[in-house]
């Protein structure tokens, strides 16, 4: 008896999918002529999907501003939005589709793992990524075409541990960090400038990111005798970290960085989470603009944006791309990759509405001063800005 | 173009997967869903190799997919002289193990991820080159599983399957046969990986988590355990059509958990409706002594 | 670094915290015993306890107690679903070991995503407030949450054990752990005690869930990785064997944390699966506690000697 490996029915079934597929695709690469394109990939969905959302609404935000105002030389500008999931191989996708499919000169993109894994990609197509909130070291060392408008690890953890040794006088450190890429390089950086600013590190502990219990770990860090805790984890350890850590008797005061600055921190440790420092790189809401933007969100979403400072990096980006459209557009050149990364490099600095200047190196870094903001009376007010 | 051939990539590696995790899953029996774990061994092993060594690539591929092998059957012979039952824990934490090792180590890339993995191919014969290399790749692999559950070798599987004792009563030694074909199945895996590595040029460990695992899974119950095509037909299906549903324009917020709850569901759905997969052949449910008849549908 | 303080601290906290795996690696245990199925669905029940309660008092602002009680409900009810819509019909169809395995693999991660899209993924707890008040008894911190913890983890465990040896439901689930078949035989509804199993299973993980959720954050993918824990407890411990688990689970949660003093700590992570790796190869009959010999009770019919009569 021959086997029938499908049957009609379904042979007919996948061949219809395919057909869908390709259908889909050629209406999806042929787009409107008028609008100057470019792309934006973030998490939509998945465990990111509470920033990557955000930081979505936020540059849409931006580009219906801009095209209210007339948009790049009359033209509008739009974006086109695919998802990342934060997974590097659904990132790879979303790239391979701006690329190949949309044909955009440049995309915005973050989370660090994606932005790795995409690297080839905009490299070997001349396509600009530009990275928007990632803040992993290697970034600046993945090839020509792509660029990050956020300020790398290095920059916010030097800030704080200087400010540490220099302004607040500490002279003992213990540094507490999450085991995972952010965690291990940020706390290597902390302790490297806390030593050379004339401290001392007594005591280097990481943890697992499934932990649950730090015991062990702090009773490390009191037998060494500390006068500030560093902690670098993410928001869902971080004030576990600092509770346990009142519990039992740690009194020093703690600094972390942009993954804790948020109101939930203040909500689940009350009286505890006073004194806290957190690092953020860009202004809070002493300035106007800022001010007027998270009210926006209070009153258009009911809440703050979750990772405000990420937020806003977001809105200022298509701000970034329209400029460098519109310079292209008035030079008459071609909006090709290439084009949009020279013209970038030449324009170099940017004057952005809610995170100020910006100087793009050539060298693929940023340098952006560092907003120091401490806990005081239950809310977030800013303590100093480090350059 | 480049869309098309990652997807078609994608689709190729994903085959060899799901085929490899058939023969060790269906055909051997064995449960084990740590398949990732020696696809990502293959992957590392082929790019630090290439990368730090200067080993040539496609000896570093056949090197990685070698690791894997001896990987593999450090993980099984242990286990199964035990029971069965232990390869499943053993080999969850074996994967979960390594998994941390790799986190950790930094000539791995630690947790970050490898970046800067040499390109292989594609600088000779364009992306082209690479996609037909996998697709040739995936189809020897299906012929493979196909000539061994079809030769002596599956009638042996077959017999052991269906009554250990008796197999090892008749002087056949069982735990050889299951090393064996684990052995293969992740060898074949690991390979799979090398190819991955040096086309997409980026290894992070969070890809080779138990959600990879249940991604081959759901490829392998849903197209139809112990069939030939039926990993095939779930690989082209769980590759291809998330990327449909991305060109529906559904709200971003529902995409996420929907499409994981719809490929969740769809597996409950097909164990309780059509356990025999989309290319179901005979009955699959048991270990039953019934003899697997081709193209015969309950 | 050994000294006194750092010890007892450790050893105080680490037995605490074991509370809730204690009380997750018995239910898992239980059910692989009387049951005999890798119940990695487990994690299914813990989601569902944990936003069942986490709903009830962080989202409607309801009391502890009620809160409880939902996450009692809500583990209980999973664990029917479970056994009636699911163990129940593989065991019908004579469901190979695989087929059982991938279905509790999947309906965990069902749930998982069913819970991502209700709730989101930021992390919760149940109790808005993280932080539980600290008492000091010579050198060691007790918070206000560490013993209600071990006072309901050592009532729970006695509750089992008096369950298992006096209750006629708790014979009977020894009797069909040891011979289901047999058990039978002698009048035993065997799908009635599996049920029963599942329900006392699940009450101990909404009493575990509730206890973790009070301490720590919850993620929808929490509870996966909780599970590891409870099932190298139950593996290293001995298959069948409950208190092994129980113990193990103790020894295992302040082996963990002591191993930071010393053992670089980023390697505190893969202790576990060291110490799951020697337990498969060299302890595969589990770590044996010595058994009192038990008087049989059981009739021997003449000329139907089981397996069992003759281990006695």
């Amino acid at each position: 008896m021959r086997k029938t490996l499908l049957s009609r029915g379904r042979r007919q079934l996948l061949a219809g999918m395919g057909a869908a597929v390709a259908l889909a695709l050629t209406a999806g690469a042929s787009s409107a002529q008028e609008t100057l394109r470019f792309g934006l990939a973030m998490p939509l969905s998945g465990g990111q999907a509470l920033y990557g959302q955000d930081q979505v609404k936020a540059a849409e935000w931006a580009v219906a501003e801009i095209n209210a105002k007339g948009g790049v030389n009359g033209k509008k500008l739009e974006m086109i939005l695919l998802d990342t999931r934060a997974d590097p191989q659904v990132g790879i996708q979303s790239a391979n589709r701006l690329v190949s499919v949309e044909k955009v000169p440049v995309f915005i993109t973050a989370w660090s793992a994606v932005v790795k894994a995409i690297a080839p990609i905009a490299n070997d197509n001349k396509v600009v990524q530009l990275s928007v909130g990632a803040n992993s070291a290697d970034i600046a060392k993945l090839g020509d075409y792509t660029y990050t408008t956020f300020p790398l690890a290095d920059v916010d953890i030097a800030a704080v541990a200087n400010y540490s040794a220099t302004k607040l006088g500490k002279k003992r450190a213990a540094v507490l960090y999450i085991n995972n890429e952010t965690g291990v390089v940020a706390a290597q950086i902390y302790r490297d400038v806390f030593t050379k600013a004339g401290g001392q590190v007594v005591a280097y502990e990481a943890y697992d990111p499934k932990a649950s219990d730090w015991t062990g770990s702090l009773l490390k860090v009191r037998a060494a005798n500390p006068d500030i805790i560093h902690i670098q984890g993410l928001v869902a350890d971080t004030p576990q970290v600092i509770a346990q850590m009142r519990q039992l008797g740690l009194t020093q005061p703690v600094s972390s960085y942009s993954a804790v600055y948020n109101p939930k921190l203040i909500e689940q440790l009350g009286k505890a989470a006073e004194g806290v420092i957190a690092t953020s790189l860009a202004p809070g809401v002493e300035d106007e603009k800022v001010k007027a933007y998270v009210e926006r969100w209070r009153k258009e979403v009911g809440r703050e944006p979750n990772g405000l400072p990420y937020t806003q990096y977001l809105y200022d980006a298509p701000y970034i791309i329209a400029a460098v459209f519109k310079s292209l557009e008035d030079k008459k050149l071609p909006l090709t990759g290439e084009n949009f990364r020279q013209e970038m490099l030449a324009i170099k600095t940017f004057d952005l509405p809610l995170t100020g200047k910006l100087v793009i190196n050539e060298n693929h870094t940023v340098a952006k001063p560092v907003y120091l903001m401490e806990v005081k009376d239950g809310k977030w007010g800013q303590l100093a800005v480090v350059n | 173009m480049d869309y098309l051939y990652t997807i078609v990539i994608l689709v190729g590696l994903y085959v060899v997967l799901a085929s490899s995790f058939n023969l060790v899953i269906g055909y051997g029996g064995l449960i084990s869903i740590a398949h990732p774990i020696f696809y990502a061994i293959g992957a590392y092993g082929s790019a630090i190799l290439a990368r730090d060594y200067g080993v040539p690539i496609y000896a570093a591929m056949i090197i990685g997919a070698l690791i894997a092998v001896a990987a593999s059957v450090l993980v099984a012979l242990p286990s199964l002289r035990v029971s069965g039952d232990y390869l499943l824990i053993a080999s969850i934490g074996f994967q979960l193990g390594l998994l941390e090792v790799f986190k950790n180590v930094s000539w791995t890339g630690g947790a970050g991820g490898l970046t800067n993995i040499p390109a292989a191919l594609i600088g000779n014969t364009g992306r082209e080159g690479y996609v037909l290399l996998v697709v040739v790749v995936a189809v020897l692999s299906v012929l493979l599983v196909r000539a061994i559950a079809h030769g002596p070798y599956g009638r042996a599987l077959s017999a052991m399957r269906d009554d250990e004792v008796a197999f090892a009563a008749l002087g056949r030694n069982a735990v050889a046969l299951k090393v064996g074909t684990f052995a293969l199945g992740s060898g074949l895996a690991g390979f799979a990986g090398a190819l991955y590595a040096h086309y997409f040029r980026f290894l992070a460990p969070e890809q080779f988590e138990i959600l990879q695992s249940s991604v081959i899974l759901t490829m392998v119950v849903v197209g139809g355990l112990r069939t030939t095509w039926g990993p095939v037909v779930g690989a082209v299906l769980l590759q291809a059509l998330p990327q449909a549903i991305t060109f529906m324009n559904l709200p971003p917020s529902l995409l996420g958990p929907l499409q994981g709850l719809l490929f969740t569901g769809l597996v409950l759905v097909f164990m309780a409706v059509r356990p025999q997969g989309l290319v179901g052949a005979g009955e699959l449910w048991s270990g039953s002594k019934k003899e697997v008849r081709d193209g015969v549908r309950p | 670094m050994l000294s006194f303080d750092i010890v007892a601290q450790i050893l105080w906290t680490s037995f605490a915290t074991s509370s809730y795996f204690v009380l997750f690696a018995l239910a898992f245990a239980l059910v692989l015993k009387v049951n005999r199925v890798f119940n990695f669905a487990q994690a299914a029940m813990m989601i569902a306890s944990f936003y069942a309660a986490y709903s009830v008092v962080a989202l409607a602002e309801g009391p502890g107690w009620l809160g409880f009680l939902a996450a009692l409900a809500a583990s209980v009810g999973m664990a029917l679903v479970i056994e009636l819509a699911g163990f129940r019909m593989l065991r019908k169809r004579r469901a190979a070991q695989m087929f059982v395995f991938i279905f509790t693999l999947i309906v965990s991660e069902l749930v998982a995503y069913l819970a991502m899209l209700i709730y989101g993924t930021w992390p919760s707890t149940i109790f808005p407030s993280l932080f539980w008040p600290v008492t000091l008894v010579g050198p060691i911190a007790i918070s206000a949450w560490d013993i209600p913890a071990v006072a309901v983890m050592v009532a729970c465990v006695a509750a089992l054990f008096l369950f298992l040896r006096f209750a006629k439901v708790g014979q009977f689930m020894v009797a069909v752990a040891d011979n289901p078949d047999l058990a039978e035989l002698y009048g035993i509804a065997k799908e009635r005690i599996y049920l029963a199993t599942m329900i006392a299973a699940g009450v101990l993980v909404a009493i575990g869930m509730f206890l973790y959720g009070t301490r720590a954050q919850v993620q929808p993918t929490t509870s996966i990785d909780l599970m590891l824990f409870a099932i190298a407890a139950t593996i290293i411990g001995g298959i069948g064997n409950l208190w092994g688990a129980a113990i193990t689970a103790v020894v295992l949660g302040i082996v963990q944390n002591s191993s930071v003093l010393f053992i670089p700590s980023e390697w505190q992570g893969f202790l576990l699966y060291v110490f799951l790796f020697v337990a498969i190869v060299f302890l595969p009959n589990g770590i044996r506690l010595p058994r009192r010999r038990r008087m049989v009770r059981k009739t021997i019919i003449p000329g139907f000697e089981t397996a069992d009569a003759k281990e006695a």
